[in-house]
């Protein structure tokens, strides 16, 4: 009895041990990992004149606003936030209304040609942006799109990811619920929307979200579809800010404005990182 | 994937009366009207450019106006014999090879550590570890340029209190070396595709079954022994398709090369991508030539992809 207490004891001991080994360890890779960001984040709030001391202090000796300042007056962040917040929200928006319909059709409807337009929309996942995105410039600026929320955003309002994702999910919705509804007299429209998307909302979340962050840090496509300083996104401005800047290096202000543009995505992260996750690992499925 | 859909579709149905048949070709009507946007959407801005993108591979294009003049494939020929080109295939290689090895390595290296069972603290490693998957290429490139300033950067002062180096004159001035800007590209990606990396190897982690560890600890397995044995194999699904989408993020990289080193010095970080953007936007456009690249690229990405898909389905089918 006293032997096996004693034994049970040191395990225990040995345990925490470990514990303490792989916090230390978990903890010193993730601030490392996290060490460029926090970089940025102190750097913003640095006085101009300790930016560029050598050797380089980690902690601002006093806090300042002023690189926000100049980031927010000489170029127009605020412009560039809304212009973000404006693109990201409708490709987000398009990207789960579409998805939605489609994977609908797909999960329970019933249509000659439904497997081959399915894997249609499956075979899409392969094509790299790089063969596509010449011919959608062209057709874009030929609309006369180019420089306008229209060109940023309608090239990206269907989701071939959505689509799989959340068919994926309409399909382990058990049948019952369905069938009940159809005795009630619901028609396919009505049982989507009242029944089948309140049921899957943590699957379409999840989707919103992973959308969102894509849409937020897209790059090539609004570098070249955006002329007029007035139409940039974020991250576009941030980077012609950064070149602007820097022959004068005031990096001050460009971390303000790197601070800027990860904000909005670091506030969805905290706040919604179980549903993030899981879109992203959903996305590591699509193949 | 689609056995729901085979076993629901085809039920042979006798000779229907007309009325039947129009309440089909009505209910096969509304199933394409959920499809419609999807469908448009894809053939405008997919479908219909991977034909258009390959018409114009063939052209010799005017550089402003659409003048446009059939040349077959000498645009291919042409980059095949350019030794530009192959320099882009080249650097387009090595990074490859300094990205994904490394990158892969390190995902599985944390994931282990982050399945560990803590009592206390996930969710802080978790964000920290996690948190670079948030991060676009722009702001990583942005970020990593303060990093690698040559005069002040933090990477190179703590590089010389490390010993590397004797001081910071002797330290690399990153971004204007052609024997440094790859790496220094390399470095600011693998960072950012650690957070995506890491998540789909701890998913991989975590859905091995725990039977296999309590197994292997009657049989007195030590921790090595049962990495080495029991995670390792079983996790070599998630290593497969992490290479494959690695290789692929890596060939498209884009952004970061954009912000640090503009494909620069001289063509020291012109992989691929780069070389097709800048031949199709940048100076005087070249978009026979670049569209032609584009299609080199996306015929070895569509490869990996499809190598990748028929895997990844052959394994869901065989569980």
């Amino acid at each position: 009895m006293t032997i096996t207490t004693e034994r049970s004891a040191s395990t225990r001991r040995r345990f925490q041990y470990g514990d303490l080994i792989v916090h230390i360890l978990l903890l010193s890779l993730g601030i490392l990992i996290a060490l460029p960001i926090f970089i940025g984040f102190f750097t913003s709030f640095k006085q101009p004149t300790q930016v560029m001391t050598f050797p380089p202090q980690l902690i601002p000796r006093d806090w300042t606003l002023a690189n926000y300042r100049v980031a927010l007056e000489v170029t127009p962040f605020g412009r560039y936030l809304l212009n973000s917040t404006i693109q990201s929200g409708i490709i987000m928006i398009g990207q789960v209304l579409f998805s939605v319909l489609a994977a609908y059709a797909f999960a329970l409807l019933d249509f000659p040609g439904r497997n081959l337009l399915f894997y249609l929309v499956l075979g899409s996942l392969m094509i790299p942006f790089e063969l596509v995105f010449i011919p959608n410039f062209q057709l874009v600026s030929s609309l006369n799109w180019g420089d306008t929320y229209a060109g940023l955003t309608v090239p990206f309002l269907a989701s071939a990811f959505g689509v799989f994702m959340l068919r994926q999910f309409f399909l382990t919705v058990p049948k019952e619920y369905r069938d009940s509804s159809k005795i009630d007299g619901a028609g396919n429209w009505r049982y989507l929307w009242q029944i089948l998307v309140p049921l899957s909302k943590g699957a379409i979340g999840a989707f919103a979200i992973f959308a969102f962050l894509s849409a937020w840090n897209q790059y090539l496509w609004p570098l070249i579809i955006t002329n007029s300083v007035k139409m940039r996104t974020l991250q576009i401005g941030i980077r012609f800010f950064m070149t602007q800047l820097d022959r004068g290096s005031d990096w001050g202000a460009v971390m303000a404005g790197s601070m800027i543009a990860i904000v909005p995505a670091l506030i969805v992260f905290l706040l919604a990182q179980k549903q993030l996750v899981r879109g992203i690992a959903m996305s590591g499925l699509k193949g | 994937m689609s056995q729901a859909t085979h076993s629901t579709s085809v039920t042979s149905t006798p000779a229907p009366s007309a009325a039947r048949r129009r309440k089909r070709i009505l209910s096969a009507l509304e199933g394409y009207l959920y499809l419609a946007p999807t469908l448009i959407g894809l053939a405008l801005f997919v479908y219909i450019p991977i034909f258009t993108s390959f018409r114009l591979s063939l052209n010799r294009i005017a550089p402003f106006g659409n003048r446009m003049r059939f040349v077959g494939f000498e645009n291919y020929v042409n980059l095949l014999t350019d030794s530009d080109y192959w320099n882009s295939v080249r650097i387009t290689l090595l990074f490859v090879l300094g990205t994904v090895p490394t990158g892969i390595f390190l995902a599985v290296v944390l994931a282990i550590l982050l399945s560990y069972p803590v009592a206390h603290l996930k969710s802080l490693h978790r964000t920290l570890i996690f948190v670079p998957v948030i991060i676009s290429s722009a702001v990583a490139g942005v970020l990593f340029r303060w990093l690698f300033h040559p005069v002040v950067g933090y990477l190179n002062f703590w590089m010389v209190q490390a010993g590397f180096f004797d001081s910071m004159k002797d330290a690399p001035n990153w971004l204007a070396s052609k024997n440094w800007a790859l790496l220094a590209v390399i470095i600011a990606t693998t960072w950012r595709q650690l957070g995506f990396n890491v998540i789909i190897a701890l998913a991989g982690v975590q859905n091995i079954d725990e039977t296999f560890y309590d197994a292997s600890k009657v049989d007195g397995a030590g921790t090595l022994q049962r990495l080495r044995h029991i995670t390792l194999p079983l996790l070599s699904p998630t290593l497969f398709f992490l290479l494959i989408i690695n290789v692929i993020y890596s060939f498209q990289a884009f952004g970061e090369i954009h912000v640090l080193t503009e494909g620069g010095p001289g063509r020291a970080t012109t992989t691929l991508v780069y070389s097709i953007f800048y031949d199709a936007f940048v100076g005087t456009p070249q978009r026979g030539i670049a569209s032609a690249q584009a299609y080199i690229l996306a015929v070895m990405v569509v490869v990996m992809s499809y190598i990748n898909f028929a895997v990844v389905n052959r394994r869901v089918h065989y569980q």
